[in-house]
């Protein structure tokens, strides 16, 4: 289940990647995608797909302010 | 820096004194100045106004003092409630401020390196009044004044308060060490319930500190502490990274700073945290309260400029950082009883008044504004006690600890009677409140009244787990939901993630029956109704963030509440139940059944005053003309005398 998988980037999207990751501080192009990634999936899936905190988290952060169970 | 410049040079003599005290009710400071117990009001009262002053829609802190601080509603600054939700993922969240872990990360081994430092994020919106202030010169200083974490920018002195969070990054969580078996470890609300063992008289435990983000997984850092228990006296001496103290049972420690390594040599983060012996004997019951932010050396932004926060402790010693420092959980889970809750609020009072008294006596001119929590947390807390209608009542208890909210509201007293002598022709007083208090006796289940009027849809094989989020959902037939203490939304289509309502027609239909449908919820107890007002948004906000929030706002009559686990989205089996919960006073209610107080030495001379006329009113004292966004105005004719 937490296997990897290689994606192949090559031609004017690996040079324009490279750009992007000079540009913003990454230490290589694999860190960038790997940023990139991560901000996209948090947008499209729900948070137990992704790397939203869990539904229990958030109940224990807000428990704090007096109004919830 | 430019953000360090003072802007234009003013030199007006005028001061503006502000006194927000948050929960203030009209009707028990009334009761209160009758009794005779708070003579300075009284006063103030009797030779200047005493008005009413329109709460926000809804009554609830965060929006309220949104609505004071910038001139506008929630359309306006984009906090509608306590809790918001992200549409797509009904994910909820704190509505006024977000901290987020760093986003970028070295993994070496186990450890995980963050690249750049985590954030905290304000989500208000608008400008608060001491922006305009500054950009006008006119000196500041505004202490704990909620939604303002972190502070943004300024050019005077500013503490945030509620909304800030603990070292852990959650409101509040605090810590209970028992070596008794009957004690369920694990998590409670708002706490952590952590087993221990007595050998040979002593504990060794760890103090949680906040995730360790440099650690694969971000396990929480933890620091050990020991307990050495005197086996045949009730007392211990507890030993935490070199600081050594007693307590006896029934005893708290001052402040006790810790230090939590995150990564050897480099990163380390400080709180600090206060220890309450509840029992030595027979069993071991340790409270240690929420990691606090260390005003010292603070691991997050607290104060504008940054080491106003250090300045405050030396000169006043240390205090809660956390904003809602009264532990009102600890005293909902049995964790402290009732004179443990009320030595634990009275130490943060305590603090308050001893930051006044040193802030105080410095402030020469412009405006003053300082905060004070008491009077809201200890009426959710202590109504019980005053009030033999509430299912929790209890009559001893309340023989024992029945006037101990009036003691709150007569602390109060107190501190207005240091400020009253300070007045001069040159100064304005305001003494306000965000809202009132009401009895919160019983609660009304939103989420599981739409389910039973067809609202809400759940999967057909569904065994509904009535405490979790959203269980079992089908949102493909779900029309609206509720979520937060007074928000009623809708499943719209291309907002909400599974949305199927159109908007238009088809939305503004279906409010309106919903609108109508609630309205018309009786109690069969009591025969009263539940709610009284609904609040179309649309209709009752304005501003470029009015889209954002509930489509529909549900005002409850006094008496009646959200309940606890509708809030995020759970269904209980009963839509109404009784409150037995210790917090038994709110004001998540209609505004108009709660309003709070505005009082001043002057003459105020609008008819009805609201919070939105708060800040109008202070950019006027100083000749400063309201932007455009802001709604009120100001509540004093020009020329009006002081007292």
């Amino acid at each position: 289940m937490f296997g990897s998988h290689k994606v192949k980037i090559e031609g004017e999207l690996l040079d324009k990647a490279k750009q992007c990751a000079d540009a913003c501080g990454y230490e290589s192009v694999d860190e960038f995608v790997l940023h990139m990634l991560e901000k996209e999936i948090k947008k499209v899936l729900p948070p137990d797909e992704g790397s939203a905190p869990s539904k229990d988290i958030v109940k224990k952060r807000l428990q704090g302010l007096g109004y919830i169970e | 820096m430019l953000c360090c410049q003072r802007g234009p040079a003013w030199h007006g003599e005028q001061k503006l004194i502000i006194l927000g005290i948050d929960g203030m009710d009209p009707q028990l400071l009334k009761r209160f100045m009758q009794e005779g117990k708070m003579p300075n009001f009284a006063r103030l009262a009797e030779q200047g106004s005493f008005r009413l002053l329109a709460s926000s829609i809804p009554p609830q802190s965060p929006v309220a003092w949104s609505n004071l601080m910038t001139g506008m509603d929630a359309g306006g600054h984009g906090i509608f409630d306590f809790i918001h939700r992200d549409p797509k993922t009904l994910q909820p969240y704190f509505s006024a401020s977000r901290v987020e872990g760093p986003k970028r990360a070295l993994h070496l081994g186990s450890w995980v390196i963050p690249l750049g430092g985590g954030s905290a994020e304000q989500l208000r919106r608008g400008r608060a009044f001491w922006e305009i202030l500054d950009e006008h010169g006119v000196p500041n200083t505004i202490f704990r004044i909620p939604a303002n974490f972190p502070p943004v920018p300024a050019k005077g002195q500013t503490l945030s308060g509620m909304g800030t969070p603990d070292l852990r990054g959650t409101y509040g969580t605090f810590s209970f060490y028992t070596d008794d078996p009957t004690t369920a470890a694990g998590s409670v609300e708002g706490g952590q319930v952590i087993p221990v063992q007595v050998e040979n008289s002593k504990v060794t435990a760890n103090l949680i500190g906040p995730d360790n983000t440099f650690r694969k997984g971000s396990p929480p850092a933890t620091e050990l502490f020991s307990v050495a228990v005197d086996p045949l006296e009730s007392v211990a001496k507890f030993a935490v990274q070199g600081q050594e103290f007693l307590l006896r049972e029934g005893e708290w420690s001052d402040w006790v700073r810790v230090e939590f390594q995150l990564i050897p040599v480099f990163g380390n983060v400080k709180g600090m945290c206060r220890f309450y012996l509840k029992q030595a004997h027979p069993r071991f019951q340790l409270y240690v309260s929420p990691m606090n932010i260390d005003p010292a050396d603070p691991a997050l932004p607290i104060s504008t400029p940054a080491k106003y926060s250090r300045m405050l402790s030396e000169e006043a010693g240390e205090f809660h950082t956390q904003g809602i420092a009264e532990d009102t959980k600890a005293r909902s889970d049995g964790m402290l009883d009732d004179q443990e809750y009320l030595e634990q609020a009275q130490a943060v009072l305590a603090e308050h008044r001893r930051i006044f008294d040193a802030e105080f006596p410095k402030f020469q001119r412009g405006v003053f504004f300082f905060y004070f929590s008491s009077l809201d947390l200890n009426s959710h807390m202590l109504w019980r006690l005053t009030d033999a209608k509430h299912p929790g009542y209890d009559a001893a208890l309340a023989a024992e600890y029945g006037s101990a909210l009036s003691g709150f509201y007569q602390q109060i007293d107190q501190v207005l009677g240091e400020v009253l002598p300070k007045l001069d022709e040159h100064t304005t007083l305001l003494v306000l409140s965000d809202h009132g208090f009401a009895p919160y006796y019983r609660s009304f289940n939103l989420n599981t009244w739409l389910l039973q009027n067809g609202y809400i849809k759940l999967k057909s094989d569904a065994n509904s787990n009535q405490n979790e989020p959203w269980a079992n959902m089908d949102w493909s037939g779900t029309r609206a939901y509720g979520l937060g203490l007074n928000g009623l939304y809708l499943n719209l289509q291309g907002r909400e993630g599974h949305g199927i309502v159109h908007s238009g027609t088809d939305a503004k239909a279906l409010m309106k029956e919903i609108k109508e449908k609630l309205l018309g919820v009786r109690d069969p107890q009591s025969g009263l109704s539940v709610i009284t007002r609904v609040d179309i948004a649309s209709e009752v906000y304005s501003g470029p963030y009015s889209q954002s929030g509930p489509d529909l706002i549900v005002g409850y009559n006094r008496g009646y509440r959200a309940g606890w686990k509708t809030i995020l989205g759970a269904f209980p089996p009963d839509t109404l139940e009784n409150n037995n919960n210790p917090w038994s006073g709110d004001h998540c209610m209609d505004r108009d059944l709660v309003p709070g107080v505005l009082l001043s030495n002057r003459k105020i001379s609008v008819g009805a005053p609201a919070l939105t006329d708060i800040s109008p009113t202070i950019l006027a004292e100083f000749g400063i003309e309201k932007p455009k966004d802001m709604m009120g105005r100001s509540v004093f004719q020009p020329d009006s005398t002081r007292f």
